[in-house]
C-alpha cells in the first residue's frame, strides 16, 4: 500500500529522517518495500514562457511556438493544445524528460516541423484529470523554474507491505494510529470533523423515500448502507483531491470517483458510487438487492470485461439485473459518467472469504477486494458514508438527502480480553513495564482497565482489529512496539533434550560418505516425472504400481510423481553429454511415489540411485582412462556392503524379463541375507536412447529402507594372523556357465578352516589353448592356520583336496 | 721371489686396483680375485702347508696383515661407491613435483544437502532431533492444523500442487482434493506435537513444492528447514538466542541478526530474521538492496491454537518455531545465479562444491 508522508503528517508527526522512520516501520511489522520521492520524476520539466505562437503551416489545429525555458536560446515546440497562446507560462517537458507512463521526450518532427519538447497538461504530468488543454501556470512563475518547485510537492511516498492480519493499516488514518503507537505520540483523527460537514450540504427528501435495500443473506453482507447525493456535477477533481489520489497510487478519474477513492485510502472503507438514475425503476424508486449470483449469471465490470459468475459470488442488483460484483468491482452500465446527476453511495461490508474467492477465481484484484478479504470494520460503514457524502456534495456541488438506508443485522462488538502482565513478561523473557503495556494498547485503540488483580488488565479490543482475538495477540502488539531488539538473546534451558539421529539418518550419512569416497557426485532431480517414463524404461506400465497424478501440474512433462529415480538421472546424463561433458558420476537419494486405489496418501519410498558414464577421469599422464562398465557400478555397491557391514551379500544375474531396463547379461540384483536391496547393471541401449543418453551408462537403484534394515552397526573383530601364510596360485579351466560365485563356494567349502582366502587374479579365454566355450579362472589361494605354522605337507594335502573337489563339482580341468 | 716380496707386490697391486674401481661391480671383481675362493691372497692362506715351518709364523702374519689391509680398503671403497651410487640413483629419480598426483577421485555433496548437514549438525549440538516427514501431506497437516484460514490464497490450485485422491472420500477442499504436495515443512511440527512426548526439540529439513514455474529465482521444488521447540518456560528470548547462534555458526561470528515483527498464521508473536549483509557489513549495497540486511528466515512463538490442536496445554507449555529456505541460504553463501542449476545435475556445477 502506498502512503504519502505529506498526507500522513496531517494526522500525526512523521519523523524527518525517512530512513530511520522506514527502519522503525520494518522492525515493528510494517515492511517498507519502496520509497519514492515525488517531484524526482519531474526532472527536465520546467516552467516556460511562450514567446511566439504561429499556426502550423501544414495543420489546421497545431501551432508552432517558441518558448523561453531559461536557456540561452528559446526552444521550438509543435503544440496541438487548443488553449496555447503567446505570453502564457506553461510546463515544458524538455528533450530527455520522462513523463509518467515512461513516456520519453525526444526531438522529433511533426508534419515537417521540428519539435524540441512538449507543453504539458495536468494529466500528462500525472497530476490530475484535466486534459482539456495546456496547464497554464500563474504568470509570476519565473521562467526555468523546475516543476517540482512549482508544484511544491517534495512529497515522499512509502510502499508498505501490510501483513494480512492488519486490515486496519490499509488506510492513512490506520497508519497514523500505528505511527502514533510506534512513537507514543498523539494522533488527530479527522473523521468527526469530516462528518460534521454533512449538515451543511443536506437537503431534500429523506433517502428512504427513494431507496430500499434488501440483504438476502446477512452472512454474505453483514451491513449495507446507501445514501443519495442529488444534483452532482461530474467533472475534474480539485487539485488537492487529484494529488491525494495520485499519491496513494490511484488515478484521478472524476470528482465523484475520486472522492470514493480518497475516502477509501483515508479510512480504509471501500465505497461505490452508482449512477442512481440508472438503478431506478420507472417510478423513480431504487430497490437494491444484495444476493448470491446465479450460476452462470453475466456481469460486465467497470474494466469492460464480461464476467461469468458463480453461486459463491455476491452481487448488488436491482430487481432486474446485477449491477455490481459485491466487494470487488462495480458494473459498467451503472458507472458514474459525466451525464450522472444523482449518485447512490454504497458503503458496506461483505464476507471476507467470498470476496477473496471471487477475486481470485475471476483474477480480479481491486483496492476494495483487497480490503474486504482482509476485513473491513462494519461499525464504521455508516460514519464513513457520512464523511464521503459530505465531501462528494462539496466537490460536485450537489446536496445529500437526509438519512441513510442502513441494513445492519447484529452490530459487531469489541472483544473483551485479559492481559496477564506476569505471564506476558515470562513468555517474552523480558520485564516490560505495565505503564508501557497500557499505553500501547490504548494507542492501538483498545479500552484498557485495571482489575482487582494488579497483574491482570482487562482489555476491550476494537472492532477494526479483527486480529486481536486472544490474549496472545495482545502480547504480540506490545512486544513488537516495545521492540524485539530490546529482548536479550538466551538459549533454552530444558533438561531433557538430547540430539540423536534416527537409524536411517545415521545409515544415510555413512552411505553418502561411501558414495563420495567412491567418486560419485550427489545431485538432485525433479520429483516430477513425465507420463510414459515407466514405459521408456521398457517396463510394463504397471510394473512399478500406480503413478501419483497431480491435479494441477505445471506442464504435461511434470504431471506425475516419479516411480523410479532412473529417468531423471538419465536426463541429467543427457544434459551433460549434450554439453560435452563425457565423464559422469552422479547419485541421488530421493523419494519415489506409488499410489493405490482406496488410499489417500500415496506410498513414499526412499531410493538411492546412481549413474556412471564415460570414465572416472580422462587419461592422465600417469593413469589411463578406464571406461565404466558393469563392475564399476558393482564396485560402488561392494564398497557400500563393506561400510554398512551388510551380511551375506550376493549378486544374482537378472534376466531380460526381470530387468528390462538393463542390458541382459550385464544386470544383477543385490541381496543381503536373502533380502533384495536393489539392482545394478548397464542400462539397456534402447532405454538410453529413449532419454537421449549415449550408452554405455551403468546404473544402480537401491531401496534405502532395505539397506537400513540390512546394515549392521559394527563388524566382529577377527584375530590378526600371527603365523605365516602359504600362497598357492591355481588356475581352473571351466565351462563359461560356471560362475565365479560357484567356484568360490566350492573352494570355500573344500578349503575348510585352512583356506583363508581365494582371490581371482585372472580370467583367460583362448579357443586354442583353453578351448571353445571355456575360460581359465586363476586364483591366488592363501592357506593359513591360526595356531601354528603350516607344514608343506599340510598345505599340499589341503590344496589337493580342494582341487579335487573343484574338479568334481564343476568339471574343471587343472591348467598347468 | 721371496714370499714376502710377492705379498708386498700383491698388496700394492690390489690396493691400486681397489683405488681404481669405479663401481660396486668392479670392486666386487677385485674382491673375488683377491679374497674369493680361488683368490690370490686366499691361495697364500691355502698354501701355508707348503711354507717351511720356520717361516710359517712370519708369512702367516704377513698374509693376514695384507688381508686385513685389503679388506679395510675394500670396505672403505665400497662405502664410497655405495654413497656415490645412491646419490646418482636419487638424482636420477627426481620428478617434476608440479606434475599432477595420482588419486581416486573424490565425489561431492550437493550444496543443498551440504547446507542441510551443516544446519543439522548445529542443532544436534544444541540437543535437537532431526526429523523426516513425508512429501505428500493432507490439507489438514499442511494448512488447517497450522491455523491457515480456509480461504487463504496459498491453498489455491494456483499455488499448491494437489494430488488425485484415490481414497474415494468426498474431497473437502472446494471440490478439489485434500491431498497435496507439502508447501512447507511446517506440517512436521504438527505430526511431532501429536506423536512425541514433551519436551520437543527438533528440526525437520525436507523437500517442499509450490506451483511456481522454474526460473532463475524460483523452483517448483525446493527445501526448507523447520525447527520446533515446545517445553516449559520457553521465551521469545530463547528464540532470539537460538537463531542468533545458528546464523553466526552458518555465516560467521561477525554477522549480526535483526528480528522484524511479522505475521505468520501459526506463530504469535511472529518475526522475520535478517542477517547483516556479508558484502557491505550493514552499509547498504546491491546485494542487500541498500538495507544492510538480508532476510533469511521466519519464526515466532508457537500459536496457542496450534498447541491446543495437538493436545498440548498452552498454559503449561510454550514454544517457538522457525522455518528457512535452504536454497536462499545457498544463494547467499555461494552466489548461485540461477536456481535451476541445482536440479540439472551438471557435473561442472556439482563438482564445484
Amino acid at each position: 500500500m502506498k502512503v504519502s508522508l505529506k498526507w500522513l503528517s496531517e494526522y500525526t508527526q512523521v519523523p524527518s529522517d525517512v530512513k530511520a522512520f522506514c527502519d522503525r516501520l520494518d522492525l515493528t511489522g510494517t515492511g517498507v518495500e519502496g520509497v519514492e520521492t515525488l517531484g524526482e520524476s519531474f526532472d527536465g520539466i520546467v516552467a516556460g514562457r511562450v514567446l511566439t505562437c504561429e499556426p502550423h503551416p501544414d495543420s489546421d489545429h497545431m501551432h508552432v511556438v517558441t518558448v523561453d525555458v531559461g536557456a540561452a536560446e528559446p526552444v521550438q515546440i509543435v503544440c496541438g493544445a487548443p488553449n496555447i497562446a503567446a505570453d502564457i507560462v506553461v510546463p515544458v517537458a524538455c528533450v530527455g524528460a520522462v513523463l509518467p507512463g515512461d513516456f520519453k521526450i525526444k526531438k522529433s518532427k511533426l508534419r515537417g516541423v521540428v519539435s524540441c519538447g512538449m507543453c504539458c497538461s495536468q494529466r500528462e504530468l500525472g497530476l490530475g484529470s484535466d486534459h482539456s488543454g495546456i496547464w497554464i501556470l500563474p504568470d509570476e512563475v519565473p521562467v526555468g523554474t523546475p516543476m517540482a518547485e512549482v508544484i511544491g510537492s517534495g512529497d515522499t511516498v512509502l510502499d508498505l507491505e501490510i501483513t494480512p492480519n492488519r486490515p486496519d493499516c490499509l488506510s492513512v488514518v490506520g497508519m497514523a494510529r500505528e505511527v502514533g503507537a510506534m512513537y507514543q505520540q498523539p494522533v488527530e483523527y479527522p473523521l468527526a470533523a469530516d462528518v460534521a460537514k454533512l449538515a451543511a450540504v443536506t437537503a431534500g427528501a429523506d433517502v428512504a423515500e427513494v431507496v430500499s435495500v434488501t440483504v438476502e443473506d446477512a452472512e454474505r453482507c453483514p451491513r449495507y448502507t446507501a445514501r443519495v447525493i442529488d444534483n452532482v456535477k461530474v467533472g475534474p477533481s480539485p487539485d488537492w483531491l487529484a494529488e491525494r489520489v495520485t499519491a496513494a497510487g490511484g488515478r484521478s478519474i472524476n470528482n465523484v470517483v475520486d472522492v470514493t477513492n480518497y475516502i477509501l485510502y483515508l479510512y480504509g472503507q471501500p465505497l461505490h458510487a452508482f449512477d442512481a438514475d440508472l438503478l431506478a425503476d420507472e417510478a423513480g424508486h431504487i430497490s437494491v438487492v444484495v444476493r448470491g449470483a446465479a450460476e452462470g449469471e453475466a456481469l460486465t465490470t467497470l474494466d469492460g470485461e464480461e464476467r461469468t459468475l458463480t453461486e459463491d459470488m455476491t452481487v448488488i442488483a436491482t430487481p432486474k439485473r446485477a449491477v455490481a460484483l459485491a466487494g470487488v468491482m462495480g458494473g459498467l452500465d451503472t458507472e458514474v459518467t459525466e451525464a450522472t446527476r444523482t449518485v447512490l453511495l454504497e458503503s458496506a461490508d461483505f464476507c471476507n472469504g467470498r470476496t477473496s474467492r471471487t477475486s481470485r477465481n475471476l483474477g480480479l484484484i481491486s483496492e476494495a477486494s483487497m480490503r474486504y478479504e482482509r476485513g473491513v470494520d462494519e461499525n464504521m460503514c455508516e460514519l464513513v458514508s457520512q464523511a464521503a457524502a459530505a465531501l462528494l456534495a462539496e466537490v460536485s456541488g450537489g446536496t445529500v438527502r437526509p438519512g441513510v438506508v442502513d441494513v445492519y443485522g447484529k452490530p459487531a462488538e469489541g472483544r473483551p480480553l485479559t492481559f496477564r502482565i506476569g505471564r506476558f513478561n515470562a513468555m517474552m523473557g523480558a520485564a516490560i513495564p505495565t505503564d508501557f503495556i497500557e499505553d500501547i494498547l490504548v494507542r492501538l485503540g483498545c479500552a484498557v482497565e485495571a482489575t482487582d488483580d494488579a497483574d491482570v488488565l482487562s482489555v476491550l479490543a476494537p472492532t477494526f482489529r479483527p486480529d486481536l482475538e486472544r490474549e496472545i495477540d495482545l502480547y504480540e502488539e506490545v512486544l513488537r512496539l516495545w521492540g524485539m531488539d530490546r529482548i536479550a538473546p538466551t538459549l533454552p534451558g530444558g533438561r531433557e533434550r538430547v540430539g540423536t539421529r534416527t537409524a536411517e539418518q545415521a545409515t544415510l550419512r555413512r552411505v553418502n560418505d561411501v558414495l563420495r569416497a567412491s567418486g560419485l557426485n550427489e545431485t538432485m532431480t525433479y520429483s516430477f516425472a513425465e507420463p510414459g517414463d515407466v514405459e521408456r524404461l521398457r517396463l510394463a506400465p504397471d510394473a512399478l504400481g500406480l503413478a501419483v497424478e497431480l491435479l494441477n501440474p505445471l506442464n504435461a512433462a511434470m504431471s506425475v510423481m516419479r516411480q523410479s529415480m532412473l529417468p531423471n538421472l538419465l536426463r541429467s546424463v543427457a544434459h551433460n553429454q549434450a554439453r560435452g561433458v563425457k565423464n559422469i558420476q552422479l547419485y541421488e537419494i530421493g523419494t519415489v511415489f506409488t499410489a493405490a486405489e482406496g488410499r489417500k496418501k500415496a506410498k513414499e519410498r526412499k531410493k538411492l540411485a546412481g549413474v556412471l558414464a564415460g570414465s572416472m577421469a580422462d587419461t592422465a599422464w600417469n593413469a589411463p582412462a578406464v571406461p565404466f562398465d558393469f563392475f564399476d557400478g558393482k564396485g560402488v555397491l561392494e564398497n557400500l556392503a563393506r561400510e554398512l557391514a551388510l551380511p551375506k551379500v550376493r549378486f544374482r544375474a537378472l534376466s531380460a524379463e526381470e530387468a528390462p531396463q538393463l542390458q541382459p547379461g550385464r544386470a544383477a540384483e543385490m541381496m543381503a541375507m536373502g533380502a533384495v536391496i536393489g539392482w545394478v547393471g548397464e542400462v539397456h541401449p534402447l532405454v538410453c536412447d529413449a532419454f537421449d543418453a549415449a550408452p554405455p551408462v551403468v546404473a544402480f537403484e537401491l531401496d534405502v529402507s532395505a539397506l537400513v534394515k540390512a546394515s549392521r552397526p559394527a563388524r566382529n573383530y577377527v584375530d590378526v594372523p600371527t603365523f605365516p601364510a602359504v600362497a598357492v596360485d591355481q588356475a581352473f579351466v571351466v565351462d563359461e556357465a560356471v560362475t565365479h560365485e560357484k567356484l568360490s563356494q566350492v573352494m570355500a567349502s573344500a578349503g575348510g578352516k585352512l583356506l583363508e582366502s581365494a582371490a581371482l587374479f585372472d580370467v583367460y579365454r583362448d579357443e586354442e589353448r583353453v578351448g571353445a566355450g571355456k575360460k581359465s579362472m586363476a586364483y591366488s589361494l592363501t592357506y593359513r592356520a591360526a595356531d601354528r605354522t603350516l607344514t608343506s605337507e599340510e598345505v599340499e594335502r589341503a590344496h589337493g583336496k580342494l582341487v579335487d573337489k573343484v574338479q568334481k563339482a564343476t568339471g574343471a580341468e587343472v591348467r598347468a | 721371489m721371496a714370499i714376502a716380496e710377492e705379498l708386498a707386490d700383491l698388496r700394492e697391486r690390489t690396493l691400486a686396483e681397489i683405488g681404481a674401481a669405479q663401481d660396486s661391480a668392479a670392486l666386487e671383481a677385485v674382491r673375488v680375485a683377491v679374497l674369493g675362493k680361488s683368490g690370490t691372497l686366499t691361495g697364500y692362506l691355502r698354501s701355508m702347508g707348503s711354507v717351511p715351518p720356520e717361516e710359517r709364523a712370519s708369512v702367516g702374519k704377513a698374509v693376514n696383515a695384507a688381508r686385513v689391509e685389503v679388506e679395510e680398503a675394500l670396505a672403505a671403497a665400497k662405502a664410497a661407491i655405495d654413497a656415490a651410487e645412491l646419490t646418482a640413483a636419487i638424482d636420477a629419480a627426481a620428478v617434476d613435483v608440479t606434475l599432477p598426483g595420482r588419486a581416486q577421485q573424490m565425489g561431492t555433496r550437493h550444496l543443498i544437502n551440504g547446507i542441510i548437514d551443516e544446519v543439522s549438525d548445529i542443532f544436534m549440538g544444541l540437543g535437537y532431533k532431526v526429523v523426516d516427514g513425508t512429501e505428500i501431506e493432507t490439507d489438514y497437516y499442511n494448512f488447517t492444523a497450522l491455523n491457515a484460514p480456509a480461504d487463504h490464497p496459498s491453498r489455491s490450485m494456483q499455488d499448491t500442487f494437489y494430488i488425485r485422491d484415490l481414497s474415494g472420500d468426498a474431497s473437502r477442499v472446494r471440490g478439489e482434493s485434500d491431498v497435496l504436495l507439502r508447501t512447507q515443512t511446517s506440517g512436521v511440527q504438527v505430526h511431532t506435537m501429536e506423536d512425541w512426548d514433551l519436551p520437543i526439540y527438533m528440526i525437520a529439513p525436507g523437500k517442499v513444492y509450490r506451483r511456481d514455474v522454474a526460473d532463475p529465482s524460483h523452483l517448483p521444488q525446493f527445501h526448507q528447514i523447520e525447527g520446533l521447540v515446545v517445553d516449559r518456560g520457553i521465551t521469545f528470548g530463547d528464540l532470539k538466542g537460538t537463531l542468533d547462534y545458528m546464523c553466526k555458526q552458518i555465516f560467521g561470528p561477525e554477522r549480526k541478526t535483526r528480528f522484524r515483527a511479522h505475521y505468520f498464521p501459526f506463530t504469535e508473536p511472529s518475526a522475520e530474521v535478517d542477517v547483516s549483509c556479508g558484502i557491505c557489513h550493514g552499509e547498504g549495497c546491491r546485494m542487500c538492496k541498500g538495507t544492510g540486511w538480508i532476510e533469511i528466515l521466519g519464526c515466532g512463538m508457537v500459536d496457542p491454537n496450534v498447541l491446543s490442536m495437538s493436545g498440548i496445554d498452552p498454559e503449561e507449555y510454550s514454544g517457538f518455531a522457525f522455518g528457512m529456505g535452504v536454497e536462499r541460504i545457498a544463494c547467499l553463501k555461494y552466489d548461485v545465479p540461477d536456481l535451476r542449476m541445482l536440479l540439472e545435475g551438471d557435473m561442472r556445477f556439482l563438482r564445484q562444491f
